[in-house]
């Protein structure tokens, strides 16, 4: 879409938004008395009375009684007080009224799903935490997932790469439990399990359930390990139809930038004798702020139409957002439909639901990733110049069309002239679901969906791309064209049968199903060179004269396919007696294609129980605690989160080699075979045994409630690569499953209401969580290894890897040299382990120790909400604590020996003594401790009049990422902290940035 | 419903699209020869200077004429390389860990077609059982010389036949492996065809009298018996052309760069070497270990740069005098310019900006060292380079179309003439030097040869341990040699100093290796 038709997109539905902005007031009134009393006949004091849709209220005095002047007889009464439920009582003819409140028991009649089913919150007896849309962060979000950034304790959900719109997304539950497998959550999404997020969109979600433990996780098996996120999207409501329409435009800022030196310092280095005088090239580019996209717009639209009555319900729900990101060429456009129907029939006995969900993306792949040349490019260099390869007088200039080519490295401007990179992507999925009752209490379903993601991507350098016209080139100054498509599908079928029934105080449920899925990815991509003319870009490959021409690059063709099953049996009993004691067993029989001829199937058995106490008659004395329940659980889960074939000899490619055939008079070279694993029938999935146990808890009214979480788990059975003798085997290591990682934590959810009177309210909620983990073994009696690398820190230098997770240690030390000083010349001295000082090329592997930590320790987070009249202001502080950051950029661009190279401004000031090349030492580890003023939001929502056109309408601004307080010195202290190597403040330079967005939501 | 449970779908067998079953395999005679050739593919990895640690990386960076230095930011590389030159490796090196699995990947290879091969019925494919018994012969010998190889590394190891059995194979003394390599030569050796344009980098007669003549020449030092006649022996029938050749009659090639240049398939010295073809999708290049970095694409007008990696020790480029043409036209050195320009090539690290010229010695002169330097000491000129093969501009025609060698028949005079000279008590004779000098004669105008041709005196025994340093610089021989003759922990070159250690004569058992097999013993003094 061309810019213009996008703005005028925005300005429409902008000027949409302004025309709700006006309220109406109805006139004239009288007194209206009364007491408010709670199920007891105590009065209440304090209640608030408001006069609904006015800021016109009082409260009630030390009796109860309260006295209000109301506009008039429609007047409605809303009394709110804390930890009770809301009353609203209609005016009409009536001047004096008696009012009795309810205890506020919400959160436990908070609906909780459970997978393949829902549980009242009272009843669950396993660790689940639900956010609902009104908990969720606001703003813009890249992935779905951060609505709930900072909401659930023991989450992680990382963007190790900055605000990339085209960038990813880790997450993580109760930390690491697999080396070679997945880590990741299993998503599932309105009941499919595998759910891609890219059919999500931030409007459409209605809650996340997330499945901690393994009792809750169990159901889902083999893919239950790092637990299980179930998202609900939000449906039709019975009622009057509606049509909201929401939007926002957001924007990034960078709020820090790393400190390389400038023009004129580079001119001053060169002044001082530091760099040699030809490296002044004449010019002054600051190449850091020429790659910002200072003028990057995000914006998002979406309009939904929904509505019910009582057989049945529809939501439709349109999007379009354009993201740009900090980066030129740098950006993805997206729209997308998500409907959804549900309808009842035959007596209620038939339900049907069904959805069809679409999502079309482009994203430009270009930008983004050109950052890292601030350490190549000579800031005195040009962006453009003439062509000139002699040097007299004249710049030196090898860039034929414009642009200064350097020597070292490339210049971006020219690549984003010659080039693009984009991929065109659209997701699909389809589901349906039909329910019969076939007698009361015993419903039998099927649900069936179909899940398609596809792109194609294109790939071009022009016949005026330096890579393909430098006298190095292959491509003698012919275009080149790249093109991939992908297709990936999952059918699923999962029939199902329920029967709930209560025989007086028991109450049973009872599900049993069958799941059946099948995945495959289809690729194929190819490449050509020789285009003497730009005209085709990829759009007519067999132009392209590298075909036949054996001077050039050989053209590539390649195709790929492969799939997996997954087959289930599984069942569940609920148990309640007195809807006080609960039980809950499960058991998920699962068999999956991945794994080895002998190890195909599996059972995955799950208990918890739940009693909630503050139920029991002895408690009746304790009228401040409102809720009072303690749960158990033990689940044992499985992780088929590997790649396919792991377990068969394959046979691959050697590359070509020549054969003369009988009679032939040329050599034809013909690829050979060889064997490219060594088989291992016995491979099987990583078993995750864990226990939890916690209490749920609300006081005083529900004033103060929340949930405590302990859990142990082990994941035993990793799978990982061992060494195997050789010889005699082929090749030099084999998959299989030998070691263990254990995982204990603490997770602490407070909820705390304030302050809760008149018009003021104040909330906060606090999420914290205490990890500790250990790679208990990596050995058996066959196989073994002691330690893992990882973490590689790179070039120049080719300095290793920096973390080593060593066997009955903690995951993400770091380990390498210890810092004894510097020799009077500048060269490094590290301590050796003989307790003597040595210099770099004294080193042996010996002579390295751990030197710290990668892994946070305690995550935290508080939110505070605050209500004033139509106001709230939401304040979130997110927070890591008690790990280690290797600070790469200093370590590398902190030396001057990186000259001529650009360095950081440290290499000649703080740094200026070192004279010797980098290298990796607890030197450059920095405590990585940090809180985040992550997300602010105020939002105000208007009072409507009934003659409005509207029937809710807010804005809001947000600011994402808005401050950071920590005294690590790098520029983001929020680096990867999920998988085995974590706390590596890597040198992807995408700047970091403060999102700022306004947004607009309206009903009618 | 349960209808649909107890009929639904358990087949959980997988189905392979883009990569082949064992099961499909094998079929046809072409197929059993794609087997066969899978070691040869792989052998260029660890053999030749592909850029993997294996047998080429320790069998140059640890003898006395190639090294790796750190230059400036560039080549620390966790001082592996150091660690090499200076002698002072461990059983925990990671390089030596990657060259055991590289070669013993190779062997599995082997096995894996032979037990292929031997299990096929010759009739049911329509191979006469002459022509299976001879792909059979051929697989045999390979693996003979992968042995070989594998023993000069390690001395005593497995000795395994089989795929996957015994699981954990013990220790062999390196007696024992050359007994079973000699064994299996003697018996597969006749049985191969004569070199032939057609059997280019196959194992032909050629290739296996090579290898049986290589074994005898270090068979003191790897079976404890010293074997020169024989080494002698199949040197002779090398050399008179018994193993046949790749031009019809095998000759030394008096071009200097005849047996490394782009159309070296052709040269009449060449026995056995690694067929590269850009043309059919098998190029290759040696720019990983040897080339410099961009700057130095355009001196050679190529299309590849490397990561100036290895330079050439100052001691070695010092042995060769100035009239010798391999001095002139086997390195790059000096000033370097723009392919047939002026133009001076540019640095990039050091001297970025100014001309580049390499220079013979490794030491930071940027900062006004002084004296010998060290392997930390290097700059981005650092050292004579590499120039002893060429694969052309990217113009010509055979633009990376040469071979890598392995055997070469000078190679055969050189053994000859050492297990003469070793046989007459250390001491030359005429037909050893007639030998070298039918070598050296080549390199030197006919003005300057009458100086510089050997005499029963002047070729000393560490005077042909140079001139075969001169003559097979490069060619991953030179450890062996430095060994054989005695050399390896006793002699200095450069700042490296003798360790008088003779257990460093074998490599360790890797660390990880005596983890995954209990039953391997680790060599002596590690």
């Amino acid at each position: 879409m061309d810019k213009n038709f996008k703005r005028f997109i925005l300005v429409f539905f902008l000027a949409l938004g302004m025309t709700s902005l006006h309220t109406l007031y109805a006139q004239g009134g009288k007194t209206v008395t009364g007491t408010v009393t709670d199920p007891g006949g105590m009065p209440l004091p304090g209640v608030t009375v408001q006069e609904k849709g006015t800021t016109n209220g009082v409260a009630t005095d030390f009796d109860g009684n309260f006295s209000i002047d109301v506009a008039s007889n429609n007047a409605v009464l809303v009394f709110s007080y804390v930890g009770m439920t809301n009353v609203e009582q209609a005016v009409g003819s009536q001047n004096s009224f008696t009012i009795t409140m309810e205890s506020n028991e919400e959160s436990l009649e908070e609906v909780v799903l459970i997978g393949y089913g829902s549980q009242e919150r009272k009843a669950v007896s396993t660790a689940v935490t639900k956010v609902d849309t009104d908990d969720f962060n606001q703003g813009q979000v890249s992935s779905p997932v951060e609505l709930i950034q900072g909401k659930v304790a023991g989450l992680q959900i990382t963007r190790a790469g900055g605000n990339n719109p085209n960038g990813g997304t880790a997450i993580q539950l109760r930390g690491v439990t697999s080396i070679t497998g997945s880590t990741s959550p299993l998503i599932v999404i309105d009941g499919i399990p595998g759910g891609n997020l890219d059919l999500l969109q931030q409007n459409d979600i209605e809650s996340f359930d997330v499945l901690k433990d393994g009792a809750a996780a169990a159901i889902y098996g083999t893919r239950g390990t790092n637990g299980v996120i179930l998202i609900t999207t939000k449906k039709g409501k019975k009622g009057k139809s509606t049509f909201n329409y929401s939007s926002f435009v957001s924007r990034d800022y960078v709020n820090s930038k790393p400190d390389f030196l400038s023009a004129d310092q580079f001119r001053a280095a060169i002044a001082d004798g530091i760099i040699s005088a030809n490296n002044d090239l004449g010019a002054s580019t600051d190449i850091f702020e020429e790659l910002v996209n200072r003028s990057n717009l995000t914006q998002y639209h979406n309009f939904v139409a929904s509505g019910g009555n009582e057989n049945g319900n529809y939501r439709a729900s349109l999007y379009y957002k354009d993201s740009e990101g900090i980066a030129l060429e740098n950006g993805r456009e997206e729209f997308g439909v998500r409907a959804s129907f549900n309808q009842k029939g035959l007596d209620d006995k038939l339900t049907f639901a069904s959805s069809v969900v679409v999502n079309v993306n482009d994203a430009n792949l270009l930008g983004g990733n050109q950052f890292g040349i601030v350490t190549d490019w000579n800031p005195t260099a040009p962006i453009y110049a003439p062509f000139n390869t002699s040097e007299e007088g004249v710049l030196f200039n090898q860039g034929r069309y414009g642009f200064y080519q350097p020597e070292n490295g490339y210049n971006p401007f020219s690549e984003y002239a010659n080039r693009f990179n984009q991929r065109k992507q659209i997701t699909f999925s389809g589901d349906v679901k039909l329910g019969y009752e076939i007698i009361p209490g015993l419903v039998a379903s099927v649900f069936g969906s179909y899940q398609r993601n596809s792109w194609n991507d294109r790939f071009y350098r022009s016949t005026q791309d330096y890579q393909q016209y430098n006298t190095g080139s292959p491509y003698f100054g012919t275009g080149y064209a790249y093109k991939g498509n992908h297709i990936d599908y999952t059918q699923t079928v999962e029939p199902t049968i329920n029967f709930t029934k209560d025989f007086g105080d028991h109450g049973f449920e009872l599900l049993g199903g069958y799941s059946y899925q099948y995945s495959t990815t289809e690729e194929y991509s190819m490449d050509n060179s020789g285009f003497t003319t730009d005209g085709f870009e990829d759009w007519n490959f067999g132009a392209g004269n590298a075909i036949t021409d054996t001077d050039l690059p050989r053209p590539n063709l390649s195709s790929f396919k492969e799939d997996n099953t997954l087959i289930a049996y599984f069942s569940r009993l609920s148990y309640n007696y007195l809807d006080r004691y609960f039980l809950q067993a499960s058991v998920r029989h699962e068999g999956s294609s991945r794994f080895g001829a002998n190890n195909k199937w599996a059972s995955f058995p799950a208990i918890s129980g739940g009693w909630l106490i503050s139920d029991e008659n002895f408690m009746e004395g304790a009228a401040w605690v409102n809720n009072l329940k303690l749960r158990a659980g033990y689940g044992i889960t499985g992780n088929q989160g590997i790649p396919n074939y792991q377990s068969i000899v394959t046979l691959g490619t050697g590359g070509k080699y020549p054969v003369f055939l009988d009679g032939a008079d040329g050599a034809t070279y013909y690829q050979t075979y060889g064997p490219v694993k060594n088989p291992n029938p016995d491979l099987k999935w990583e078993t995750k045994k864990e226990f939890n146990i916690g209490v749920d808890f609300g006081f005083w009214f529900n004033k103060l409630s929340g949930s405590i979480d302990y859990y142990t788990r082990r994941t035993e059975d990793l799978l990982l690569s061992y060494d195997v003798p050789q010889p005699p085997f082929v090749q030099g290591s084999i998959y299989t499953n030998v070691g263990n990682i254990t995982n204990n934590g603490l997770e602490l959810a407070l909820s705390y209401r304030v302050f809760e009177e008149g018009d003021f309210k104040w909330n906060v909620d606090f999420v914290g969580s205490y990890q500790n983990n250990e790679l208990t073994t990596l050995s058996n009696q066959i196989f073994s290894v002691s330690e893992l690398y990882g973490g590689n820190i790179g070039n120049p230098g080719n300095l290793g890897d920096a973390i080593r997770n060593t066997e009955g240690g903690p995951i993400g030390n770091f380990y390498g040299k210890r810092f004894a000083g510097f020799t009077v010349d500048g060269k490094w001295l590290f301590h050796k382990a003989d307790g003597t000082i040595g210099r770099a090329s004294d080193m042996t592997e010996e002579d390295k120790a751990i030197i710290g930590n990668g892994l946070p320790k305690y995550y935290a987070s508080l939110t505070n909400t605050f209500r004033y009249k139509n106001f709230d202001l939401t304040i979130l502080l997110r927070g890591k604590f008690k790990y280690d950051i290797l600070n790469t950029v200093d370590l590398f661009y902190g030396n001057p020996s990186l000259l001529p190279g650009n360095v950081l401004t440290s290499a000649l000031g703080q740094y200026n003594n070192i004279t010797e090349a980098p290298q990796y030492s607890d030197y450059y580890l920095e405590n990585g401790d940090f809180v985040k003023l992550d997300n602010l939001t105020l939002g105000y929502n208007f009072n409507l009049g009934e003659n409005s056109p509207f029937s809710a309408l807010r804005l809001f601004g947000s600011a994402r990422n808005l401050a950071t307080f920590t005294g690590y010195t790098g520029r983001d202290p929020e680096v990867q902290d999920t998988g085995l190597y974590p706390g590596i403040d890597d040198r992807n330079f995408y700047p970091r940035t403060v999102t700022v967005t306004a947004g607009v939501n309206v009903n009618f | 419903m349960g209808v649909l449970l107890t009929i639904g779908c358990t087949d959980l067998e997988e189905t392979t699209y883009s990569e082949l079953s064992e099961s499909n395999f094998y079929k046809t005679e072409l197929e059993l020869v794609q087997a066969n050739l899978r070691p040869f593919t792989h052998m260029q990895a660890w053999l030749a200077w592909s850029g993997q640690n294996g047998y080429y990386y320790h069998n140059e960076l640890s003898a006395d004429q190639t090294a790796w230095p750190q230059k400036g930011r560039h080549g620390y590389d966790n001082a592996d390389h150091i660690r090499q030159h200076y002698h002072t490796w461990t059983d925990q090196e990671g390089r030596l860990n990657n060259a055991w699995r590289l070669m013993w990947t190779g062997l599995g290879f082997v096995n894996t077609a032979i037990e292929s091969i031997e299990a096929v019925d010759a009739a049911s494919i329509g191979v006469t059982p002459e022509r299976l018994a001879s792909i059979v012969a051929e697989a045999k010998v390979l693996r003979a010389y992968h042995y070989m190889k594998i023993m000069d590394m390690w001395g005593n190891v497995p000795i395994v036949t089989t795929v996957g059995e015994p699981n954990n194979p013990p220790t062999a003394s390196r007696e024992e492996v050359f007994a079973f390599i000699e064994q299996e030569l003697l018996d597969n050796v006749e049985k191969l065809q004569p070199l032939s344009p057609q059997l280019i980098g196959r194992m032909s007669k050629a290739v296996g009298y090579s290898i049986l003549s290589e074994l005898y020449l270090n068979a003191e030092v790897w079976s404890g018996t010293p074997r020169w006649e024989e080494s002698i022996t199949y040197a002779d029938k090398v050399i008179n052309g018994e193993g046949g050749s790749l031009t019809g009659n095998i000759a030394l090639d008096q071009d200097p760069l005849g047996p490394f240049n782009n159309t070296n398939e052709d040269s009449p010295e060449n026995i056995f070497q690694f067929p590269f073809s850009r043309q059919n999708d098998f190029g290759y290049s040696w720019a990983s270990f040897y080339m410099g970095f961009s700057n130095m694409t355009a001196a050679l007008d190529v299309n590849y740069s490397g990561n100036n990696a290895f330079v050439v020790i100052p001691t070695a480029f010092n042995a060769y005098q100035e009239n010798d043409i391999r001095k002139q036209e086997w390195f790059l050195f000096g000033p370097q310019y723009k392919f047939g320009t002026e133009e001076p090539i540019l640095g990039s690290e050091e001297y970025n900006g100014e001309p580049f010229i390499y220079v013979n010695n490794i030491r930071r002169n940027t900062e006004g060292q002084t004296g010998e330097g060290s392997m930390t000491d290097g700059e981005e000129n650092s050292g004579a380079r590499f120039h002893k093969y060429r694969s052309g501009r990217q113009e010509d025609p055979n633009y990376l179309e040469g071979d890598y060698v392995v055997y070469r028949l000078t190679e055969l005079y050189f053994n000859k003439a050492e297990a003469l000279m070793r046989l007459n008590n250390g001491n030359a004779t005429q037909e050893a030097v007639d030998l070298i000098n039918a070598s050296k004669v080549r390199y030197f105008t006919s003005d300057d040869w009458a100086d510089e041709a050997y005499t029963t005196t002047s070729l000393t025994m560490s005077e042909l341990l140079i001139e075969r340093g001169r003559e097979f610089i490069f060619e991953g021989k030179r450890r062996t040699d430095l060994i054989r003759f005695g050399e390896f922990t006793t002699g200095s070159w450069w700042d490296h100093e003798p360790s008088g250690d003779l257990n460093l004569t074998i490599y360790p058992i890797p660390y990880r290796q005596l983890q995954a097999n209990p039953n391997l013993v680790q060599n002596p003094g590690y």
